[in-house]
């Protein structure tokens, strides 16, 4: 149902969240909530342990000496001197560990180079020393011989014939991960240098282009940028007298980094304990092992724990930032503004490993190339290439910031070519319920139109603006992830109190403060009553971990299921006890057990079950792994610009962002999602770009590499369509990955509304606007 | 190497240390305050802003010795006992943090701005946290968290 517009919850920043979205079968006292956060204290304190933090008994440093050259053959290692150095405790090269190479998918990426190098940051020998100052020392007296070899940097210069194919040899690759993708895969076809190459159709593209009314075709390019977490990857490794290896690293899924390290190092997986630590931001840079099968063979050269941390100058250089794209759209409409039919090419620059990522393509990269519109044909080819620059990774709704850049810059072209209000365009093509999307998927719960009207008003589309000022919308549409298997355990102690134990982190995202909100929901209970164990990797469950919008759907699931076993045994014991049938057990909304003639709280059951051997009580609990969910969100975002014609400079004034969503767990937590999904987005249009000179990255500090200030934000209003139906436990949906992805379009297409000027390449520059009006002046 | 005497959170606190010793360094691994965070270590991030006698600056290119005879403020040093700073409390309150890692570096950026400006303005609220980066809140959270103290106090 659609909600009256004066239903409708508002986020007023300036006065903070108002949002209240209780449904009547919730308690009031957990979901919903504006409940602080459960690692808070440890937080605002800085007791909270983050990898960097954690001290061992002899802990020696390590550091990586890297390659200056993009492509070349180690000809000569020599760490003679660097050994001699003294408090130098281990030194490391290529022939000193196993040849197996590492990779979330395809295993491409040696622990340390082997023989050649591929990039200008690539990992050629690593020290352990008692401090960073006596590694770094020793890195400077390693003398590396390179012969350089021909390099390529451009992805299209890559698939050319004549180009140096930079991984020669076959590259292992896990068939599994393919399972998930639409559409005609081919992993390292043959193309030079190309990692994969997915065609995804969807009805006959070409028939409804030969015929069209008309066609636009338009071509984009994003850059490269880094996920800019402020905590650096850092990883330490302990390997006990009993040669258990015990891992602290900044990782947003411990349980498969340890299979994948098991694997690499040829220990088996019980032997490998990752344990818990805070993770200090992660947009899905913190997915891979980085430095720690590094930094473990250290350990075992050296016969002392290790601990590594990248400096920013490796972390801009050699970290695995998000993957820079060309995309070409051509779009068939008819006469009546409906798109008929998209055919789209997408080549995504993989840097020179393809390890990072843990799929064969990024999901984002072709899932989104028709946005959320309604397009009966599609044709969709996206590459993946290898070159001699930075190996990318995955960064927040992998491959669907570029994409949504140039789906919603292209539409917002095609509205103004046909002379029609970019808001109608849209309205007119967004799928409605019963349409399919562009994939051929079904949704349901729809409410793309109501989300563009409902934000559109707010922003005032209509009102009368001065000379200079721009404004412009953009839209996406996206489900939680429903993948992987997350498992849990519920326990409940002799006093009553419940704990959780998971093992997957918390990001950052608040996401052990939702899942203690969603337990206390289950049981009636305050948040208070519920504690939250993450556990290491050898005592709790497997958990596939953060990714894809998918631990409030997924851990929702297995929370679910493991409370409805313990409300069953609960329900038994209070009919031990009340000398009834567990049929006859009610169970109150205080969470208290009564028969007939009867009652008792759970605490004293639990008091009573302890004195009988009965309790504490554990009950697991997992999800069922599915695809995605067919209940999704979308987003409609709205932005205001000032244009000043004289310097081409670009300000930011206003934001409003409207979303679709489901039940709102916490409304700090979400909001606090929006906000910061928002404001990097804010950083990819208006300022981060990792530029590169020879295939080496030269913003390489973070003075050159420009993340976002508390002076960049613009005003923000956010507007909340709530609403049921979703497919995960109190009918949520997916907040994550929404505001980060459409927001640049929305700012480029102000920019155009502002001044004529059309930019499609990020991020947007004083220098490229100007370059746009001047063009305008002499075409005049 | 020499010795440096300075007030540590309160505390007086001699130490013998190398010339070069940064001040994150000799707070985080020598005095075991490991509240105060290193992240960029070339002075942009602010994630190792403490007070050297009320004022915020990055530990992170301060020379431990630079603390001699003066006072050091760290995240450790601001609640009374268990108590938090109603800067603290205002950061819990309104979520003004997310992965955290910024948040001691904020909150004491926070606590220099209040103790010379006790009401200011958002706008010069977002001036002066200028040099703080948070890439997990879009600042929102932290501005509205810090005008809340203002008003609380
Ligand atoms: S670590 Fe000191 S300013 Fe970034
Ligand atoms: S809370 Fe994560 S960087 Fe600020």
């Amino acid at each position: 149902m659609v909600k009256a517009p004066d239903t409708l919850e508002r986020a007023d920043n300036s006065q903070g969240v108002r949002c209240r979205m209780v449904a009547a079968s919730l308690s009031g006292k957990a979901v919903g909530q504006p409940v602080m956060r459960v690692d808070g204290i440890a937080k605002v304190t800085g007791r909270a342990l983050y990898a960097g933090d954690v001290d061992l008994p002899d802990l020696l440093s390590g550091r990586c000496l890297r390659s200056p050259h993009p492509s070349a053959r180690i000809v000569s290692i020599n760490v003679g001197k660097a050994k001699a150095l003294p408090g130098v405790r281990s030194v490391l090269t290529g022939a000193d560990v196993p040849d197996t190479c590492y990779g979330r998918m395809c295993k491409d990426i040696p622990v340390l180079a082997k023989g050649v190098v591929r990039f200008v940051g690539e990992k050629v020998a690593a020290v352990a020393a008692d401090t960073v100052e006596i590694a770094e020392a020793a890195l400077e007296l390693i003398d590396v011989e390179y012969a350089e070899l021909p390099a390529v940097f451009s992805a299209e210069e890559a698939m050319r014939p004549t180009a140096p194919i930079i991984h020669p040899e076959a590259v292992e690759f896990v068939p599994g991960a393919a399972a998930s993708i639409h559409g005609e895969l081919s992993m390292y076809p043959p193309i030079p240098n190309v990692i994969s190459r997915l065609r995804v159709r969807h009805g006959d593209a070409a028939s409804a282009l030969a015929s069209a009314h008309k066609i636009f075709e338009h071509s984009f390019a994003v850059p490269s940028v880094h996920q800019g977490y402020i905590e650096p990857h850092t990883c330490l490794v302990a390997i006990g007298r009993d040669g258990l290896v015990d891992v602290w690293v900044a990782n947003k899924g411990p349980h498969i980094a340890r299979t994948h390290m098991a694997a690499a190092i040829g220990v088996q997986e019980n032997r490998i304990r990752f344990n818990p630590v805070a993770i200090g931001g992660d947009f899905g840079g913190k997915g891979s092992l980085m430095d720690t099968l590094v930094c473990y063979y250290l350990a075992r050269a050296a016969g002392r724990p290790v601990r590594m941390v990248m400096n920013s100058f490796e972390e801009l250089t050699a970290g695995n930032p998000r993957h820079s794209a060309s995309i070409t759209l051509r779009t068939a409409v008819d006469p009546d503004a409906r798109l008929l039919a998209i055919d789209a090419r997408v080549i995504f620059n993989a840097g020179a490993y393809g390890g990072f990522v843990p799929v064969p393509t990024l999901h984002g990269g072709y899932g989104e190339l028709a946005g959320a519109y309604r397009v009966p044909n599609c044709a969709i080819e996206v590459l993946r290439v290898y070159t001699n620059t930075v190996p990318c990774g995955h960064m927040r709704a992998p491959g669907a910031p570029q994409v949504t850049f140039a789906v919603e810059s292209h539409i917002d072209m095609i509205a103004h070519a046909l002379g029609l209000d970019p808001v109608e365009m849209r309205r007119r093509n967004a799928i409605a319920e019963g349409d399919l999307t562009p994939l051929g998927e079904k949704r349901r719960h729809l409410r793309c139109r109501e989300t563009i009207d409902a934000g559109a008003r707010a922003f005032g589309w209509d009102k009368p603006k001065s000379p200079g000022i721009g404004r412009g919308m953009s839209t996406y549409e996206h489900p939680p992830g429903n993948f992987g298997l997350s498992t849990v355990a519920l326990t409940i102690g002799i006093d009553g109190r419940i704990t959780l134990t998971l093992g997957s982190p918390d990001t950052g995202t608040g996401f052990h403060t939702i899942a203690a909100q969603l337990v206390a929901e289950h049981f009636a209970v305050s948040v208070d009553e519920v504690e939250i164990a993450q556990g290491d990797t050898l005592s709790s469950g497997f958990e596939a971990g953060a990714s894809g919008q998918r631990l409030t759907t997924t851990i929702g699931q297995a929370i679910a299921a493991a409370a409805d076993r313990m409300k069953q045994d609960l329900a038994a014991l209070a009919a031990e006890r009340l000398n009834c049938a567990p049929s006859d057990i009610g169970i109150g909304a205080d969470g208290s057990f009564s028969a007939p003639g009867a009652m008792i709280d759970r605490r004293t059951l639990m008091g009573w079950a302890a004195e009988r051997g009965k309790a504490p009580l554990t009950c697991q609990g997992e999800n069922t792994p599915g695809r995605h969910s067919d209940r999704t969100s979308f987003v409609a975002h709205f932005a205001e610009v000032a244009v000043d014609r004289e310097t081409g400079q670009v300000r930011l004034r206003r934001i409003v962002t409207a979303h679709d969503v489901g039940t709102v767990v916490n409304p700090i937590t979400h909001q606090g999602q929006i906000e910061g999904g928002l404001i990097q987005a804010v950083g990819q249009a208006m300022s981060e770009q990792i530029v590169l000179k020879d295939g080496a990255v030269i913003t390489a500090h973070l003075g050159d590499y420009k993340l976002p200030t508390a002076m960049d934000i613009a005003e923000l209003e956010t507007i909340l369509l709530p609403g049921g139906g979703g497919t995960a436990p109190f009918s949520t949906t997916a907040i994550g990955e929404m505001s980060n992805v459409a927001l640049p379009a929305a700012i480029t297409n102000a920019v155009f509304d502002a001044v004529g000027v059309r930019l499609v390449e990020l991020p947007i520059s004083a220098e490229k606007v100007l370059e746009g009006l001047r063009a305008q002046a002499s075409a005049a | 190497m020499r010795t440096i005497k300075l007030t540590l959170n309160g505390t007086s606190v001699s130490r013998e240390i190398e010339d070069n010793r940064l001040l994150v360094e000799f707070l985080r691994e020598d005095m075991k305050l490991t509240g105060t965070k290193e992240s960029c270590g070339v002075g942009v991030c602010g994630a190792c802003t403490v007070l050297l006698d009320g004022t915020p600056i990055s530990a992170c290119l301060a020379l431990a010795v630079h603390a001699d005879g003066r006072a050091v403020t760290t995240i450790e040093g601001i609640a009374d006992g268990d108590r938090l700073h109603p800067l603290q409390e205002s950061f819990l309150r309104h979520g003004g943090f997310q992965c955290g890692i910024c948040t001691p570096g904020q909150i004491l950026a926070a606590k220099a701005l209040l103790d010379a400006n006790p009401h200011p303005t958002r706008a010069e609220i977002q001036h002066w946290m200028m040099g703080n980066l948070c890439r997990c809140t879009g600042y929102y959270k932290i501005i509205e968290s810090i005008a809340a103290a203002a008003g609380a106090e």
